[in-house]
């Protein structure tokens, strides 16, 4: 067990005045499990329509103040996320395979999650994403297929993510970008060196490389600081609040309604169920690891693509003896994360990539590819440079390189400073056999069931990959590297945008919710976060999670004020 | 500073760090301190490598011993080097541990104990004034090179 001495704040109780502090036994409106990306807008849009909330993360709530620029802490350590050696994962490629343990799953553990540590990409996704299947047709092996609800139906709660979160971005500069109905809040960030060669390797290529969408402050804006382009963003949290996470954008707003209490260092492990089959509250272990109960009428979980089915299979009972609203059987399946193609190029003069925000400029000229290719789906592509010092020694090197001695020594000197990353991302088809489910074997520290993850990519998606990688390198000569290299297409584990696992469809035996994240077994019960998307889009999931969040919150608050929340309609 | 290696294994574990990050013009490990930061780090937040570390340090010596009769430190060079190699090419579990603590500690916050001096940020050009503002580098500056 690793312990920091001089860093991570263990701070287990910030709390705000207005937050009320619900006594145990008292039931209150909803009940939400995770305070991410998802969870923190479903705590603010409810607290703020009149009801009352509690939100239980398993991570601390720390606040701006805590959040620092120590790279051993938070990436060897796992200071801001799950923590590897008290929530060990089991992998396995395919379910003959016995699954060995191995750290698969990472995710922010803290109050405002993912979304403190994040790098701030916002993409929304396009329209195709939503109908690719009936567009393109139908792919064997997989479950491709439709969302139930359309690009034109989200867009309201895309402009309310950007207006609501803080989005800097440029609203028309992208020739590929779906309707809007309203610009960015906030003008783009300064471009940075590895966004002026995006720019020049696009033109040189006959494609567009248009102002990165971040979810990072470029002004002053409700109350908030820009940003101070401290070079700190991925895996990091931000020490201005500039970054619009939920915990600087939402939390705030929830606790200042005084109906919001937000409960950290709650490790949720199990809903639990009346005679009628209807939610009733959450059991969960408290910082003591005592077992705790929690009434509520109506539970959201937002505990992201991993740990909620997770949650659904641990709550399994004689009325759900496959897991909590898994009457579908498909809970845990069409696992999907997104694709990846990742190539470096050194340039002659100085880039100092770590100065300031990751990324820049984007292009998306490939977000549909030309049917003649014969491949499925699309990607994007943009210029970054997100290693620290530490990360960039031990991996940010050609892999051919030595990796100790003179030479080595040599490559740290010059290619730091000069050196730009093209990363694409791309779609991924989700595939029944690809899963999360409980491991029969491993357990936690608390003593529940490990995730095991079930994962191969489909032949389509590393083809795609492939295809993806040789633009990434044409890019870079574009750029004019003088040297460039690509990384290896096999997945670097663990990943971090875990969807797919709980999808959203019209039909309950075959999706897990419906089309407003309410589940089709359990009339009060949603379930908001990456695990409800239908499809993978091309990358940047959060703004859609996010999109998803704001309008499934706005539902449950009309059912409950009808008095619907304990029957269907 | 209190660790839990001896003197005879510190020096051991210095001279095969500065096989790692060599000093040449520019500070290497040595200068660094180290063997400092992995001695501190495994009383602490690497308490979990600790038998790694003292059983290799004692196959490191007994290897020494073997093929130049005196300790690893005491070793010429190109001796020390070839040992190195050879338990790189053997995918030696403590070789890739003292090589990932030592690049992980040259360029760590000084604090831990390692990157004294800030000199693995020196090296690679990291000012860690954690604000910044246009132009970043060189390609953002007008005229922009080549």
């Amino acid at each position: 067990m690793i312990t920091i001495v001089n860093h991570h704040p263990a701070r287990s109780a910030a709390r705000t005045d207005t937050q009320p502090r619900f006594a145990a036994g008292e039931t209150v409106d909803f009940a939400i499990v995770g305070a991410g990306a998802a969870g923190g807008v479903v705590a603010r849009e409810l607290a703020r329509a009149g009801f009352t909330v509690v939100v239980l993360e398993q991570g601390p709530h720390l606040q701006k103040e805590d959040f620092h620029h120590d790279e051993l802490a938070i990436t060897a350590l796992s200071a801001l996320t799950n923590d590897p050696k008290t929530q060990p994962n089991t992998f396995r490629s395919s379910e003959s395979d016995e699954a060995q343990v191995r750290p698969v799953v990472q995710y922010g553990r803290l109050v405002g999650g993912g979304s403190v540590h994040f790098t701030g990409n916002y993409w929304r996704m396009h329209e195709i994403d939503f109908v690719e299947r009936s567009r393109k047709g139908s792919i064997e092996g997989t479950g491709f297929t439709d969302w139930p609800i359309t690009y034109a139906e989200l867009e309201p709660y895309y402009s309310k993510v950007e207006w609501e979160m803080g989005v800097s971005g440029l609203a028309g500069s992208s020739p590929f970008d779906p309707p809007r109905s309203r610009p960015y809040p906030l003008p783009p960030l300064p471009v940075k060196p590895a966004g002026v060669l995006a720019e020049r390797a696009a033109r040189k290529l006959g494609w567009h490389a248009f102002p990165a969408p971040m979810a990072i402050l470029s002004q002053p804006y409700r109350g908030r600081p820009p940003c101070i382009q401290c070079g700190f963003c991925k895996t990091f949290g931000c020490e201005v609040g500039a970054k619009s996470s939920t915990l600087a954008a939402m939390f705030p707003d929830a606790a200042a309604t005084g109906r919001c209490e937000i409960r950290p260092v709650s490790y949720v492990r199990k809903i639990e169920l009346d005679k009628r089959g209807h939610v009733t509250g959450v059991k969960y272990f408290d910082s003591g690891k005592r077992e705790m109960f929690q009434r509520a009428r109506a539970v959201v979980v937002c505990a992201n693509g991993a740990e909620t089915p997770r949650l659904l299979l641990m709550s399994r009972s004689k009325l759900f003896p496959d897991g909590l609203a898994n009457s579908s059987g498909v809970v845990g399946k069409h696992l999907m994360f997104n694709g990846y193609a990742f190539a470096g190029g050194l340039f002659e003069h100085r880039i100092n990539g770590y100065r300031g925000m990751v990324v820049t400029r984007v292009i998306h000229d490939l977000y549909e590819l030309d049917p003649r290719l014969g491949i499925a789906g699309g990607g994007g592509f943009d210029f970054r440079f997100d290693w620290g010092p530490i990360g960039f020694a031990l991996e940010g090197l050609p892999k051919e390189a030595p990796n100790w001695g003179p030479e080595y020594k040599g490559m740290l000197r010059d290619y730091y400073i000069r050196s730009v990353y093209v990363l694409a991302h791309a779609t991924q088809l989700p595939m029944p056999n690809n899963s999360i489910s409980l491991d029969p074997k491993l357990t936690d520290a608390w003593g529940l069931p490990a995730i095991r993850m079930t994962f191969a990519d489909h032949p389509n998606d590393l083809k795609l990959y492939a295809y993806l990688l040789d633009r990434a390198i044409e890019l870079l000569d574009a750029a004019g590297a003088t040297r460039r290299w690509a990384y290896p297409l096999e997945r670097a584990f663990p990943e971090v945008h875990l969807l797919g696992t709980c999808r959203m469809g019209n039909d309950p035996a075959t999706s897990v919710v419906d089309r407003f994240n309410r589940t089709h077994d359990i009339p009060n019960l949603f379930l908001v976060d990456g695990s409800s998307l239908v499809t993978s889009g091309r990358g940047q999931p959060t703004m859609t999670i996010q999109a998803l969040a704001f309008r499934a919150a706005e539902h449950a608050a009309r059912l409950a004020r009808r008095g619907e929340l304990s029957k269907r309609s | 500073m209190s660790g839990v290696l001896s003197a005879a294994q510190r020096r051991d574990l210095d001279a095969l760090t500065a096989l790692i990050i060599p000093t040449d013009e520019d500070a290497g490990a040595r200068e660094a301190r180290i063997v400092d930061f992995i001695d501190r780090g495994l009383t602490s937040f690497a308490g979990d490598q600790r038998t790694l570390f003292e059983q290799g340090l004692t196959d490191l010596e007994s290897r020494a011993q073997r093929s130049g009769g005196r300790a690893f430190a005491d070793l010429d060079p190109a001796a020390q080097l070839a040992l190195a190699r050879e338990l790189d090419a053997g995918k030696s579990e403590f070789f890739g541990a003292v090589r990932v603590a030592t690049i992980a500690g040259f360029l760590a916050n000084p604090e831990y104990g390692g990157n004294t001096g800030k000199v693995g940020w020196q090296l690679i050009g990291f000012e860690d004034r954690f604000g910044w503002q246009p132009p970043f580098g060189d390609y953002d500056r007008e005229p922009s090179p080549g």
